[in-house]
């Protein structure tokens, strides 16, 4: 007996069951790796905080240690800047005097985040990282490169108790981005506010 | 020259997916700004595109031609999920730089037209060298226009400073013009032009 591959009980046989196959490969392998991935993405979170507060070369492989070693604090703020138990603003401390802060925001295609850590004085940037889901490469993905973050360091962002726009050189050809970057650090700092201000209450 | 060596040379010059075939023409405008992420979606696209290839062949006794386009998107998707999924989870550093070009494969052109036009017709061994000459055919045009859009874009190559500084000092500058997508679309044809003027058309 042929079958005839062109009739509709076939096509509907054929068009469940390779659903069926396929749902089920993509979702046996997503369960199976997802241990892998979550160390993944911690470890990468962790490479960031370490880069950002200006931790030389870190890798995947020594950065569970070197967090370990490194990071002395971590906490939550409430609005008024103070420790709170649930749902506040996370703050890493690095070596006791290096804050650092995660930021969120919006790049040309997708979203794009980082961290800025903040020297002891609570006005001084030490460092960036910053990284993106889909920015076009070469331009907007551009935010990545030493190059980009490295201007940041040394940077004022409080002055007389309030928060200062942060300035920098944006990437040609990378317009959106650039702006979402700017966005990004502007609303972070702004949210981080009553935290930085303590330091410098607490400096003069 | 064999059937098998013919099925990967011809792919790069004489009936090249870009500049002959003119597909695959948005990701070569997206990712030639520079020459790594070139070489990083010249790779991806090779590789998806020869095991598709592959795996459509083998199917295709089968599959019902009033879906078969969706079967060969479910087949791509599914193969571009895969191994992003397997990179992030055992090479999260390639898995980051290819992130961006998930979604650009999965659309692409090339993939989708030697499905229809040779894995449906042919058997896997051959569908598999076709994808293989047509993956190797659009890395060469990306790398082409990737070395003139970063070399005169932005002074470097690879990331590497190769425009001395002197030249710089001298008054030189890079060109903006390199790095803004019309370019690549001007750089693209003009790879077009030398390479259709210099390959025989019957």
């Amino acid at each position: 007996m042929k079958k005839d591959i062109n009739s509709n009980r076939y096509i509907f046989l054929y068009a469940t069951i390779l659903i069926i196959v396929v749902a089920v490969l993509l979702t046996v392998t997503a369960l199976w790796l997802q241990p892998f991935q979550d160390r993944n993405a911690k470890n990468e979170k962790r490479i960031q905080i370490l880069t950002a507060a200006g931790i030389p070369d870190v890798n995947a492989k020594n950065a569970a240690l070197l967090f370990e070693k490194h990071c002395t604090a971590e906490f939550l703020l409430d609005e008024n800047g103070n420790p709170t138990d649930d749902n506040g603003l996370p703050v890493f401390v690095i070596d006791r005097q290096t804050s650092v802060i995660p930021m969120q925001g919006n790049g040309l295609w997708g979203p794009i985040w980082g961290y800025l850590a903040i020297a002891a004085d609570g006005k001084t940037i030490v460092g960036v990282a910053f990284d993106h889901k889909s920015e076009t490469p070469g331009l907007g993905g551009e935010i990545t490169t030493e190059k980009f973050q490295g201007q940041f360091a040394g940077k004022q962002i409080m002055e007389n108790g309030s928060t200062l726009p942060v300035e920098f050189d944006a990437i040609t050809g990378a317009t959106k981005t650039s702006d979402g970057i700017k966005e990004m650090i502007d609303s972070t700092l702004e949210k981080y506010s009553a935290y930085l201000k303590k330091f410098a209450a607490k400096g003069e | 020259m064999s059937n098998a060596k013919k099925l990967i040379i011809e792919p790069l010059r004489k009936t090249n997916p870009v500049t002959v075939l003119v597909l695959g023409i948005c990701s070569c405008l997206a990712v030639t700004a520079q020459l790594k992420p070139a070489l990083v979606m010249g790779a991806s696209v090779t590789v998806v595109t020869a095991f598709s290839n592959l795996i459509i062949s083998l199917l295709r006794k089968g599959i019902p031609s009033r879906i078969r386009i969706i079967v060969q998107l479910v087949v791509v998707a599914t193969l571009v999920i895969l191994i992003d999924q397997f990179l992030k989870a055992f090479a999260y550093d390639i898995s980051k730089q290819l992130s961006v070009y998930v979604g650009l494969i999965i659309t692409n052109c090339i993939i989708m037209g030697r499905l229809e036009a040779f894995a449906l017709s042919h058997g896997p061994w051959e569908s598999f060298l076709d994808g293989l000459g047509n993956g190797l055919g659009y890395s060469l045009i990306l790398v082409i226009v990737a070395f003139f859009r970063e070399l005169f874009g932005s002074g470097t190559l690879l990331g590497y400073q190769v425009i001395p500084q002197s030249f710089y000092e001298a008054g030189y500058q890079n060109n903006g013009l390199m790095i803004l997508p019309p370019m690549a679309l001007i750089v693209i044809g003009i790879v077009m032009w030398i390479n259709n003027s210099k390959t025989e058309t019957k």
